[in-house]
């Protein structure tokens, strides 16, 4: 995978070079745009997961919860993007494209960490 | 009715590692499927860069030349398809005859509680073979039907087995026509 690969070819150490690294300091360059899409995408499962456990330990219920889901998981990544990075929304194909990348995967985990803790917890 | 939503988290895991074992033995693995993949791979990314480098203004010659590339890119993408469908038959089946077999397993059972009502047409599949009218209960089909959507496609790309969106994005689905996109 890209993003292995450029941790290995590189010293783990300069920030220049890790992903990691790159995807939590503001305003990265990203050459790659392939490696940029990867860290929104893996960012979305994360907060798919993390909202998805928030909202079952609430818990949260209702089409009120998931559309606060789609919200804050559209919102966060809008504002990583836009904000943080402040990358050029055109090079991805405009910000719907970057906005939608990896999204239906997100809703899904988000959906059965959601159901899992909420059955778990509240039902057993 | 937790035992059971841990259970059905764990067999998507598994038919997903299977799944993607499977299709390592049968195609990723091969000599033909890689070699495709890495041309289909270094044409997306060589169209993608000429159609970047002279964008709209296109006179004739460089037109041709790029519709020459979309077609060879689209013979590429087509043997590739070929080469993986067959295993994708074989695979389809073993797992749909898994798949009934989970069915009958958990039949009648109620796997999870919903925190939401569900809309009426995928009632019917969240609800499937479930007595009574409580429509928060789960059955076991929506539940692994919403694993193996978020765990199958991570597992996929997590091992690099996914599609490149270099690729998918220059030779579309066949669904419909690649969307113009990184003009």
């Amino acid at each position: 995978m890209s993003r292995q690969k450029v941790e290995k070819n590189g010293s783990a150490g300069k920030c220049e070079l890790s992903v990691w690294c790159r995807a939590i300091t503001a305003n990265s360059e990203w050459p790659d745009k392939e490696e940029f899409l990867d860290v929104i995408y893996w960012a979305r499962q994360a907060i798919g997961i993390v909202v998805g456990i928030v909202w079952g330990l609430i818990p949260l219920k209702g089409f009120v919860a998931l559309l606060l889901f789609v919200l804050v998981n559209a919102g966060t990544t809008y504002v990583y993007f836009s904000n943080f990075q402040q990358v050029d929304e055109e090079e991805y194909g405009g910000a719907w494209e970057l906005t939608k990348e990896g999204f239906m995967t997100s809703f899904a985990g988000f959906l059965v960490t959601w159901i899992i803790i909420y059955s778990g917890l509240h039902f057993d | 009715m937790w035992a059971d939503t841990v259970l059905i988290v764990f067999i998507s895991v598994c038919t997903a590692l299977l799944g993607e074992g499977l299709t390592w033995l049968m195609v990723y693995r091969t000599e033909k499927y890689q070699k495709l993949k890495a041309e289909v791979e270094k044409q997306s990314k060589k169209l993608e860069k000429r159609k970047e480098a002279h964008g709209d203004s296109l006179d004739k010659q460089h037109k041709k030349k790029i519709e020459r590339e979309e077609e060879r890119l689209k013979n590429n993408n087509r043997d590739l398809s070929l080469v993986k469908m067959k295993s994708m038959f074989a695979i389809g089946f073993a797992f749909t005859a898994l798949l009934s077999m989970f069915n009958s397993i958990f039949d009648g059972r109620v796997v999870a509680r919903l925190p939401f009502v569900p809309i009426s047409w995928i009632q019917g599949l969240s609800h499937r073979n479930l007595p009574g009218d409580d429509y928060t209960e789960c059955s076991f089909i929506f539940l692994y039907i919403l694993c193996t959507m978020s765990i199958r496609q991570n597992i996929q790309k997590m091992l690099g087995f996914a599609p490149s969106r270099t690729a998918s994005k220059q030779s579309g689905s066949i669904f419909g026509p690649p969307p113009q996109q990184f003009k």
